[in-house]
Order: structure tokens, then sequence, then C-alpha cells
């Protein structure tokens, strides 16, 4: 799949911008030239050597605190998504086996959760459960977790109906071997896909939230927090708002690249789509050799 | 072959849909700006009309009680001055200076009072403005349960009235501070009639000021018009009033722009903007101080050495250059310097020292990072982080925490570390109580009180506000206050305003937003 994935320009560029912020996740705080929070007489301060962002209206660089804030994004943004997928996904392949009472209930679950709106919940929570990131993005992810529902039922649902596997259990198959043998691998594509598009939501519930200021104690830094406080004081520094900004949008368009991706080369489609680059490929392979044999000697 | 095919639609569908998206963002920004410059114009036509001249005031002390027992003498007092007059104001002296009383005079000892009311006054629900209704708001103000006044009239024993428009006011003690303490912080005067039902007036005030509410939505917008039997009403030029709760501070100075506001008043983060943009930007003089609030009834402060430390930890002109950007001054007490209170002889007490901050901890046996405080807010407020900052480099570790119901458990006094501030009191013996004395709203240590303030400020109110030496016994009082381990007075923040060009200047009152004379020209 990741092969796949790679062979598209588009799988290419998504992965290239997730792994460039997941390795500011893990290294933004070391490489963050100066302390985040060590505020200094220099204040709202352009961009300059010293401090390649400026610094901010205590004082603090801009660029260390964009890196230390990386983490807060990511790690909120995972958890949400990891969460949404064990919450969505297991129900949701059970929903088929486990019989009509069982079903029924996780169905009208999910509907529940669906009619909430989780940006509103999550602010909610955090005044029940203490202002903090993890409490918020659990209950985001609980509440995005019918996508997943939805999604694993609907791929189950086509494979738990087909003739092969209704083959196979007349054979004597187990319900365990089919799981593993045919489902799993039908299910897999599309909740990878909504694993991707979920990071993105995760991404940008993690921002909203901090910019909110919910979910974070001051004067720890976000992303989502960094383009707050810089809107407070645009009158000094009108540029930047973009900088965060432009980070944030750049992470939730890669996560939906990706999903994009993994959709055009995942299943029957997919396969026939990379056939058809190869094929193309192929056809304009021989012309090359020629002038190349041409020129070489 | 066939799914093949469909993959090039579906990403034609797919930008198609972008496209699509792009035209709606573009019809969005085209519409607001449309109606951005509806707004103008017709902001334009208000003021250049001349028929009406209407005051748009966007403020970020919306008051949410009405009732101004109930609302207490912080800075929604101001707004509430609109529909409520009170019994004696102040003028640009910070001198008492008669409203609904005409006059006063004390009896030959200092211990009770006559307020002579004008004639002929009434409410705006037509009760008359007399003796009985000035009455009867002093006793609500001592003695209604959500009173948010009683702790400031100690002084007063009882009321009665001598004839219509006498009010003789007993006192417990010699107090010369009356008539400025019965001003628009204290005592707002509502209509009997309306106070019948405290709740009921909490929502729709009914006084006797300047200005009649017509309609009023909790929290968010009220509209006023031009009271035509205001004692005063010759000099208000304002024919209606429309005030809303400021949105955020970042957008206050773009609303003043294009005229959806004509009045606001500005974070001083927002000055520069308002200034380029064309706006009157002002500062009204007031007794404005911030103060970081112990309480010393918890750990760790409880202990002096830690309260000591964090006295000599503070850099107050560290919260002037970051927060007020050129218009604070650094204050270690409760009013800027230059105020009669303010106390020359104590304004080196506890300096910037984090050494012998540092080392007061260590006599203590404290080690660094063994302090681990919360401090509690009630909104972002970038002077929390710098508390932490200074009190991190002593070795006192600080989180931030932000409480949106922050003000019941600090008027309860259960918080034990805080921030806080005072717009002040008329009357500077209000302040130093305020700060200072056992009930007093900002003393977080609640019922602690300084040795020796209670007889200081006992005769700060014998001393008649003309004595040549209340200055000097005034003064004394705050330096015994100050010795109060409860507050540490940080810096004193302006009363920024921004203004339309078309809005003549304010009387310049002291720490008051006072409309008469004001007009809204074109």
């Amino acid at each position: 799949m990741v092969r796949r994935v790679l062979a598209l320009p588009a799988g290419r560029l998504a992965v290239g911008i997730l792994s460039v912020i997941v390795l500011l996740a893990i290294l933004g705080p070391t490489l963050a030239p100066h302390d985040p929070l060590g505020t200094s007489a220099l204040t709202l301060a352009g961009p300059s050597w010293e401090h390649w962002l400026g610094t901010d209206y205590l004082g603090r660089d801009v660029f260390s605190r964009l890196l230390a804030g990386s983490r807060t994004s990511v790690l909120g943004s995972v958890e949400v998504a990891l969460i949404a997928l064990v919450v969505g996904v297991v129900p949701g392949i059970l929903s088929v086996y486990f019989g009509q009472v069982f079903e029924w209930f996780t169905l009208r679950i999910a509907d529940t959760l669906i009619a909430l709106p989780f940006l509103i919940y999550a602010v909610a929570v955090t005044a029940l459960l203490g202002n903090g990131i993890p409490q918020a993005m659990f209950t985001v992810g609980v509440l995005v977790s019918p996508l997943f529902y939805r999604v694993a039922r609907a791929s189950t649902l086509a494979v738990a109906r087909s003739q092969y596997v209704e083959a196979a259990l007349i054979s004597g198959a187990s319900i365990g071997w089919i799981a593993r043998r045919h489902v799993w691998g039908k299910v897999l594509p599309p909740v990878a896909v909504a694993l991707a598009q979920t990071i993105g939501i995760g991404f940008v519930v993690v921002s909203s939230l901090s910019f909110l200021g919910i979910g974070v104690q001051p004067p720890a830094p976000t992303w989502g927090g960094l383009l707050a406080s810089d809107l407070g004081y645009l009158s000094y520094q009108p540029w930047a708002p973009a900088v965060p900004a432009l980070l944030i949008m750049a992470t939730v368009w890669g996560s939906n690249l990706l999903a994009d991706a993994i959709r055009d080369v995942s299943g029957e489609a997919g396969r026939a789509l990379l056939n058809s680059r190869r094929v193309r490929a192929r056809r304009l392979d021989p012309a090359e050799p020629i002038p190349a044999g041409g020129v070489a000697p | 072959m066939t799914s093949a095919r469909h993959l090039p639609s579906a990403r034609r569908t797919r930008r198609g849909a972008v496209l699509g998206a792009l035209v709606t963002l573009t019809a969005l920004v085209l519409s607001a700006c449309g109606s951005g410059s509806g707004a103008g114009t017709a902001a334009a036509g208000g003021g250049g009309g001349g028929k009406s001249a209407t005051l748009k005031w966007a403020s970020s002390f919306f008051p949410t009680h009405w009732d101004p027992v109930v609302s207490g003498s912080g800075a929604q007092f101001r707004i509430l001055a609109l529909p409520y007059a009170s019994l004696t104001r102040t003028d640009a002296k910070g001198n008492a200076v008669p409203d609904l009383a005409e006059s006063w005079a004390y009896n030959a000892t200092g211990d009770e009072i006559t307020f002579h009311l004008r004639p002929k006054l009434t409410f705006s629900d037509g009760t008359p403005v007399n003796a009985a209704a000035v009455k009867d708001a002093i006793d609500r103000a001592k003695s209604q349960k959500n009173s948010a006044l009683f702790g400031d009239l100690t002084s007063i024993k009882s009321v009665t009235t001598g004839g219509d428009l006498d009010v003789v006011v007993h006192l417990t003690q010699v107090d010369h501070q009356i008539p400025l303490l019965l001003g628009e912080r204290v005592l707002q005067i509502a209509s009997p009639k309306a106070a019948a039902d405290p709740a009921k007036l909490d929502q729709n005030p009914v006084g006797a000021g300047p200005f009649v509410v017509t309609q009023l939505i909790p929290g968010t917008k009220v509209l006023l018009k031009k009271n035509p039997n205001y004692w005063d009403a010759k000099n208000i030029h304002i024919d209606n009033v429309e005030l809303v709760s400021a949105p955020d501070k970042a957008t206050v100075v773009s609303g003043l722009q294009t005229g959806v506001y004509n009045f606001a008043d500005l974070a001083p983060s927002q000055a520069k903007a308002a200034k380029a943009a064309g706006l009157d930007v002002f500062v009204q003089p007031g007794f404005n101080a911030s103060n970081i609030s112990l309480n010393i009834n918890k750990a760790p402060f409880d202990n002096p050495k830690v309260v000591d430390a964090v006295r000599y930890a503070t850099n107050r002109q560290e919260f002037v250059d970051k927060l007020t950007f050129g218009y604070g001054k650094p204050t270690n007490q409760p009013f800027p310097p230059g105020y009669i209170a303010y106390d020359e002889k104590s304004a080196n007490l506890y300096p910037y020292d984090p050494a012998k901050a540092k080392q007061l901890l260590e006599q203590a046996g404290i080690k660094p990072g063994q302090i681990k405080l919360d401090l509690v807010i009630s909104k972002e407020d970038p002077a929390a982080e710098i508390v932490q900052s200074q009190l991190a480099a002593i070795g006192i570790t600080v989180t931030i925490k932000i409480n949106k119901n922050w003000a019941t458990p600090f008027f309860a006094k259960d918080l034990t570390f805080s921030l806080y501030g005072t717009t002040g009191r008329d009357s500077a013996v209000q302040t130093l109580t305020a700060h200072f004395g056992p009930d007093g709203p900002l003393n977080l240590s609640s019922p602690y009180e300084p040795e020796g303030f209670e007889a200081a400020i006992a005769k700060v109110r014998q001393t008649p506000l003309d004595a040549p030496d209340y200055p000097q016994i005034l003064q004394a009082a705050t330096r015994v206050g100050l010795q109060s381990r409860a507050l540490v007075f940080t810096y004193s923040s302006p009363n920024l305003f921004a203004k339309n060009k078309a809005i003549s200047a304010l009387p310049a009152n002291p720490a008051h937003i006072d409309w008469t004379g004001v007009t809204i020209g074109d």
C-alpha cells in the first residue's frame, strides 16, 4: 500500500509534507534556537538573524515557539484519529456479526454522536474534565468515531454478504478466519482513507480549540494559540498570523492529499489506475534509449 | 477499464468543486465589502444629519447587573451612570459637586450630614425624586442580601427624612468622606417603585439620570434615549445611545473605523492601529492600579518570608513596558503616582531585587522549585505570563489556570493567588478600605488587615477634606495599608479610549465618563 501511494505524485507530496511535520513534532523542541518560554525586553520585533520570525508581545522568539508548538498539535490530531479508529472500527465490524440487538444499539449510538456538534461539545467537556488537550481530543475522537463505524460497517457488509465468503462458511471456515482472510483486506483501505482525513480534521480542531484558548495553559505555545495572540498585535506585526496559518493549512492539506492518494490507489480501481500508468510509462520507455544511446558514445 | 475511465471524471468533479468554492468565497468577500461600506454611509448619515446625535459605544465592561446596589463600585458604574443619577458627582479635580442633591451641610461635630435635594424632579417612571427615595436607596444598599456596597457604608448608622427634600444621614463616627462616597460609584439612585422588586430592577433600570433605557438585551446591547426630565438636560446634547458589549479587542478598531461604533474603550495594544485609522485616541485621567493578590491564610503565603520574596521578585517596569505600550506607569500602591493618597515615602518600598527574593526563600528553608502555585485568573492575560516568568526566576513554579467562573471563588476568598485591579474610587478612603480593610472586596486575605490600619483610616475620616494636613494624614493611612501582605501592586494601566473625531472632547473628570456638554457633530 505504501509503495502504491508513493507511486502517485500527490502521494509523494502528502507523505513529504506530513514527514516534515512529524519530524518537527519529534525534534521541534530540541531544534528551537531559543527557549520558547524565555521572555526578553525585545517585544514585537521584526524578523532578524537572531529571531527569524521576530518576537511576540512578551519578547519570546516566535520561530522557537512555532517549533515547540508543533508537538501539541500533532499529538492532539493523532489522538483524535486513533481514538476515533478504535471506538469506531471495532463496533463497526462487530455490528455485522453480533446480531440484531447489538446492531440496532450501535447504529443508534452512532446516529446520536453524529447529531452532536463536536467542537462545542469539546469546549463543554474541558469545563467538566479540566482544561487540557487530551480531554478535549478524547471527546472529539469519540464524537467523530461514527465516521469509522460507518466506513468499517459498510465495507464489512459488502464482504460478509458476498458469495465467496458464504461459500467459505459452508466449507466450515470460522468467523475469525474469515475476518482475517477476507474482511481485513477489504476494510483496511477505506479505514486508512478515513484515518488520513481524520488526522486533518483533528488538526483543525486542535488549532481551533487552542485559538480559543481551550485546552492549553499559557504560556505553552500552540499553533492556534500563536495565531490568536498575533491577531491582538496586528498593527505591529501584520504578517505574523501568516506563518502559523500556513503551517496549519499545509498540514491539513497534506492529510487530505494523503487520504485522496490512498483512495485512488486502493481496491480494484486503484490497481487499474496504477496499471494504466505503468502501461503509459512502458509505451514511452522504448523511445528514450534511442537518443540516450545516440548521445552516450 | 471502466474504473480507469471513471477516475479522470472524478478528478474533473473535484476541480469543479474547487472552482465552485472559489466562486463562493469571492462572492462572500464581495458581499462583506458591500455591507461594510453600507454601514459606513449609514454612520456618516447619522452623524451628519444634525437631527439626532447617536452615541454608538462599544464597551468591554458591559454590566451584568443593572441594579446599582448589586453592580457595585467597579468600572461598570460608568455605564450605569447613563440611566441613574446620584446624590453627588465629581468635577475635574475629583471634588464632590451637586448632582441630585443641590447642596449639603455637616453638623458641628461632623457625625451627621444633611443633603438638600433639587425640587420637582422625577424618575423616568414618574415617581418623584424625594428624600424618601434617597433613604430607600441607602437602606437598600445597606441591607439588600446581594448588595455589593454594604461594606462601603459602615460609617452610616441610619437615614431619616427632614421634609420632602432633606435627607439626614446619621453617622457612626465623624466622617468627612460622605459627599464623595455617595457619588456615582456608591449611590446611584433607583426609583423606589421599581426597586420594590430588585430582581426586576436588575434587568429594567429606572433612574433619574441623563438617559432612559428603551431596550435592554442582557449581556449584549442596550438602547437609551435622552431623558428630557433630567435636571441638567439642557447640557446633554446626545439624543440616543446604542451601547454594545465589545467583541474581541482586535476588532474594536475596525468597528470604529467602519462606523459601527463611534466610541470605545481601547486596549493599549490597539492604540497604534486606532491612531493610524484616523481616530481620536485619548487617555481619560484615572486611578487605575493592577495588583497580584495573595491569600495569607493559605500556604505558602502564610509564611511572611514567601510574601516578601514575591514582593522583591516583582519587576514593575516589565509590566509597563510589555502591557501598556507607553501609556502606563509602574506603581507599588493602589493608585498611580501623583494621586492625592499616593505616599511618596513608600515609593521605594520593596524594590525589584530578585537576589534578595531568592535569599529570603533560602532563609525560609525553601528550595528552588519546591513551591508550586496555581495562578487563577478569569481570562487570558499576558500579565499572568509576566508574573509566571518573574517568579520562575526566583524558583517558584506558577501554573496559570483560567477559570471563567473566577469571580465566585475570588470574592469568597477561596483562591490562594490571583490577579486583579481597580479603576479607583472617588473617595480615597474607600479605595484604601476596599484593598486593605477586613471586608474589602480586593483583599483576598479577609479578614486580615494590617496593624493600625483601622485607626489610621478613622483619623482620615475625621479630617475635613479641605484641612491643610488632609493629604499628610491620608498618605499616612496609605503607608499603614501598604504593610498589608495580601497585595503586591504592579502597574497603572491607562483609561484609554478611542472616539470618532465628530464627538467633542469629554469632561476630564478623573475615572468617570461624563457626557455633559459633549456634542456629536459632522
